[in-house]
């Protein structure tokens, strides 16, 4: 996707994460902020030249793009190198990640790694492990932000 | 996964999603998925189509096998999940026109793996 793109994805997510609780709301809290990291992260991926800015979505399948023909609204699937990552890792790129990206994307994957047991599973956090993954989420817009024009907030 | 779990968990995130609104179109399909998986799970569970300790993450991952005997048993409930699948990829890695739209057919599809789940938990179909 393009980048003004995934930066409004952001916005929308991080409004949207900051009325659930990570304790209350323990699912869709995690979700929410996978989402959220995930699209700044293609965004700084996009700004730093790691992938390309497509007009494509990324799919439930790892690798196949979804293209949408604006005019109608119809989707065509597409197989063509990244363009937008799914998850940290996925797929894997070519090229290392530029310092700030990659401590943003350790951060992020501490997330992704939650929906296992988090969100799948039945475990529930304390509130010393709801504050981490606060953190998490903290550090990685923190990473991010200064290269993309954005502010983080304090969240 | 037992089916209380999956029971106790799809309702915990229908609590969360009434926190949203359709204009948080990315998270209510997200919440969708997700709760709607847990339904999906208990009656694929009751149906004895999938044992306890292995349950489904997505539809469209079901072997080609699995989705054929599923489609014969829970015809509703797979199109269902198929549905807000679909929906993720325009509507929440993308950038499509029409988002609102997108998180009410999720929330009509949700409900409608959510009826599938109770009707197979029904002492009739037990």
């Amino acid at each position: 996707m393009k980048i003004a793109a995934h930066l409004e994805k952001f916005r929308r997510l991080d409004a949207t994460l900051a009325r659930l609780d990570p304790g209350r709301d323990q699912e869709l809290w995690i979700w929410t902020a996978m989402n959220a990291g995930v699209h700044l992260l293609n965004a700084a991926l996009h700004a730093s030249g790691t992938t390309v800015e497509t007009d494509s979505f990324h799919t439930q399948v790892e690798g196949l793009y979804a293209v949408p023909e604006r005019a109608t609204g119809a989707l065509r699937d597409a197989v063509h190198p990244p363009g937008d990552v799914m998850h940290v890792g996925q797929p894997r790129l070519a090229t290392p990640l530029p310092d700030a990206i990659e401590r943003a994307a350790v951060a992020l994957r501490g997330i992704e790694d939650l929906r296992e047991l988090f969100v799948r599973g039945s475990e529930r956090a304390d509130r010393s492990a709801q504050e981490a993954w606060r953190s998490a989420y903290r550090s990685c817009v923190r990473e991010l932000a200064p290269a993309l024009g954005i502010v983080a907030n304090a969240r | 996964m037992n089916i209380e779990a999956h029971r106790s968990k799809a309702e915990s995130i229908e609590r969360s999603l009434s926190r949203c609104t359709v204009a948080d179109y990315e998270t209510v399909v997200e919440g969708c998925m997700l709760a709607g998986t847990h339904w999906f799970n208990i009656a694929l569970h009751r149906t004895g189509l999938l044992p306890d300790d292995q349950d489904a993450m997505h539809a469209e991952f079901l072997t080609v096998a699995q989705r054929r005997k599923v489609g014969v048993a829970l015809p509703a409930a797979l199109a269902a999940l198929d549905v807000i699948e679909w929906l993720r990829a325009p509507y929440v890695r993308g950038d499509l026109e029409g988002g609102e739209q997108a998180a009410e057919r999720a929330l009509a599809s949700l409900a409608a793996l959510r009826h599938a789940a109770l009707q197979s938990l029904s002492p009739s179909s037990g």
